[in-house]
């Protein structure tokens, strides 16, 4: 639906029937309808989460060094950064 | 027929899908079609449609402006459903089907309208062609024509609908009646 919609064809909903109702089709297809739009202009607002990964309340300066401004899995690159973060964060409060 | 067919209005029962059922036929953005479909999640179809028909009836945003860009978006997105149907208030405001051409064409050039509005056009152009050009400066020339507000309102619409118009396009549907 996002990348290639003239692929999303009457097969393809075909197959989805033998695995969801037609409710659970039309919540799929309004939920990614929702998620197209609102991603791209999210991401034009230059806005990141409030937490780390680990639930830490962090600046939107910390933040956007922490998840990057590239879409990045929290696997290889979140998490080990915003640990980094903690640690000269705690440094920096040691040496104060 | 759409790829999922709707449920008949006559089976609808719940009061606020039927209440959204007979709004769809006021307004006709979107019509009783859509409606149809989203019934079959009774629950989802409230929520979409309240924030459809929010952004398209309400707000500070003039309607005729925020209908070309609804429509532009629908060309773009090549769903014939959307780009079919018209606003019941933006008619009755006197948007033309002239107008609409103009702000789905090369607008910029256009001498129709103004820079506020020749922005808010770009605005919704580029976020699906060129994401990276809405940045920090092109929101800052946003401020000298539209409160935040206001450009909260032209966001949301622009970023509501689109998503909305590429799934009516992989369901084929088509408005039930001529624009």
């Amino acid at each position: 639906m996002g990348t290639d919609p003239e692929k999303v064809d009457e097969a393809v909903y075909a197959e989805l029937a033998k695995h969801y109702t037609t409710a659970e089709i039309v919540e799929l297809g309004a939920y990614v309808a929702f998620n197209i739009g609102y991603h791209t202009f999210f991401g034009s607002l230059d806005f990141y989460p409030m937490f780390t990964p680990d639930g830490r309340l962090v600046s939107q300066e910390e933040s956007r060094a922490i998840y990057g401004e590239k879409v990045d899995s929290h696997l290889r690159g979140a998490m080990a950064r915003a640990e980094k973060s903690a640690e000269a964060a705690s440094s920096g409060e040691a040496a104060e | 027929m759409p790829v999922i067919e709707p449920v008949p209005a006559d089976e609808i029962t719940d009061k606020t899908l039927k209440k959204y059922l007979e709004q769809a036929e006021d307004l006709r953005v979107p019509d009783p079609l859509f409606v149809q479909i989203m019934a079959h999640s009774p629950s989802h179809a409230n929520a979409v449609l309240d924030a459809m028909f929010e952004s398209l009836a309400k707000g500070n945003v003039d309607p005729c402006l925020k209908e070309i860009i609804r429509i532009r978006l629908a060309r773009q997105a090549k769903d014939p459903y959307f780009s079919g149907l018209r606003l019941k208030i933006a008619e009755d405001a006197g948007l033309t089907e002239e107008r609409i051409d103009a702000g789905c064409g090369d607008f910029e050039t256009s001498d129709a309208f103004t820079d506020a509005e020749k922005w808010a056009l770009r605005y919704a152009h580029l976020m699906f062609t060129e994401p990276k050009k809405v940045n920090q400066a092109f929101y800052d020339e946003g401020k000298q024509y539209w409160s935040e507000a206001e450009i909260m309102e032209l966001g949301t619409l622009i970023a509501y609908h689109y998503g909305f118009d590429v799934w009516m396009r992989t369901l084929k549907a088509l408005p039930l009646t001529a624009a």
